[in-house]
């Protein structure tokens, strides 16, 4: 099997570290890619509160090594991932404004590719984390990201708490996004962000992909699909017009 | 000054190989911090309440910022301990080399990868998956068919096994490359189940 399967029209990734770093490993990887034409994805998730600090300055940051993994790394796109120091995650309202205030920043000054990643503090089969990744969506899609990745559930730490019910929110709530006004999309973000926050120190843990799914049919059991239509019912209750 | 070409992955080691040397320590808690905190306040960044951002004032003082940062600042190698050097010509031919459009997997389930500019009434691609998270060997298939199966979904993003055949997948050992590539297999096995058998990863 060629290349192990993997298509030169499926994305090779490579991480830079935190912040403005790369290591031998990265380059050695990147010097085989760029030889071969593949598609390369560069990473770069800039932790908020770290190294860099507080909100503006991690944006800085964000942007730099964005514009690095293009010039730098010869990178084909760019996925982001602004993260919370104390949170370990992606939608807190510092990480949403980071990422973007990063995107706008590109996408305004330039053609190139930008993705976001999603690391929601709830697990699955709960409206916490459904409204969570949307939130996201909305931010993601709103300051021109041109794809979106994930989720993540749980923070991406805990094992089989990942389903396709989360990126099925992310992409409705995204389709729902494009093309409103962004001061309309604020607007619902204002009201949408601090609903979850409040609930950071005791999110729902979530169940299982195996607690989530029939395993062998692979369909969401009907508590989750009760609990996506209940977060549904939220997010349009927000302003957000998801259709079907 | 006019660069002399888009700098190669080569190019970028060979600097890294002359740059001056720094304690990493210096970077990550000195040179880091202190340089974005100067082009903070040069570029007068204060985002205020708005999620997203509406004027362009800030987006475009925010990218100027960020551009010196890199220009300025130059980029650190872990490994060398050096920092190397860029100009902003050189960065701005590097944007020009990038490919403004990409096809992701192949045949009737591609993905269209083309810039969307502003908020574009053109929905992003979703790239559905569980972005590295850790799964199971016994269900990897299943959960990644979930994603495949969404109509909403584009292309894909892989979890990663957190065993093989049994054993542990422990980073930097030969179980690490075999778990990777019996999750590239599982990954191809779930688009097969979900009837997009082209679908990206």
């Amino acid at each position: 099997m060629t290349n192990a399967g993997h298509r030169i029209t499926d994305a090779h990734e490579c991480s830079q570290l935190n912040e403005l770093k790369m290591d031998m490993c990265g380059l050695n990887m990147l010097a085989g890619w760029t030889t071969e034409g593949d598609t390369i994805m560069v990473e770069q998730m800039p932790i908020f509160g770290g190294y860099c600090g507080g909100i503006e300055e991690t944006a800085i940051c964000d942007v730099a090594t964005t514009l690095a993994s293009f010039a730098l790394f010869s990178g084909n796109f760019h996925l982001d991932g602004p993260i919370h120091i104390r949170w370990g995650t992606t939608t807190s309202k510092e990480t949403l404004q980071i990422a973007a205030h990063a995107a706008a920043a590109i996408d305004a000054n330039t053609d190139l590719l930008l993705a976001n990643q999603y690391y929601p503090m709830a697990g699955p089969c709960t409206e916490m984390c459904l409204i969570e990744t949307a939130a996201q969506a909305i931010s993601d899609t709103g300051s021109g990201r041109e794809l979106l990745s994930g989720s993540a559930a749980a923070k991406g730490v805990v094992q089989d708490k990942t389903t396709g019910m989360e990126a099925r929110i992310m992409g409705e709530a995204a389709k729902a996004a494009a093309g409103m006004k962004v001061s309309d999309l604020n607007e619902i973000l204002a009201k949408i962000v601090p609903t979850y926050e409040a609930n950071y120190t005791n999110a729902p843990a979530g169940k299982t992909f195996q607690e989530c799914y029939d395993v062998l049919s692979v369909k969401p059991t009907a508590e989750y699909l009760q609990v996506y239509d209940n977060a549904v019912k939220a997010l349009r209750d927000f302003g957000l017009d998801i259709k079907h | 000054m006019a660069a002399t070409r888009p700098l190669t992955v080569c190019d970028v080691y060979d600097r890294f190989v002359k740059g001056k040397k720094v304690p990493e320590s210096e970077w990550d808690y000195t040179v880091i911090p202190q340089n974005a905190t100067k082009l903070k306040e040069k570029y007068k960044l204060k985002f205020g309440s708005e999620t997203i951002p509406e004027d362009k004032q800030t987006m475009n003082n925010l990218f100027c910022a960020g551009l010196e940062m890199l220009v300025e600042t130059g980029y650190y190698c872990q490994d060398l301990g050096r920092v190397m050097k860029v100009t902003e010509e050189e960065v701005w031919e590097g944007i020009k080399k990038t490919p403004t459009k990409l096809i992701l997997g192949e045949g009737r389930d591609i993905a269209r990868f083309y810039p969307r500019h502003g908020n574009s009434p053109v929905k992003p691609i979703i790239q559905g998956g569980p972005t590295g998270s850790p799964i199971s060997e016994e269900v990897f298939v299943q959960v990644m068919q979930s994603y495949a199966q969404e109509g909403i979904v584009d292309d894909l993003v892989n979890g990663v096994f957190t065993s093989i055949e049994g054993k542990k997948a422990k980073t930097n050992t030969p179980y690490e490359i075999r778990a990777t590539m019996a999750e590239l297999r599982a990954t191809k096995e779930a688009r097969v189940r979900a009837g997009r058998p082209g679908l990206g990863v």
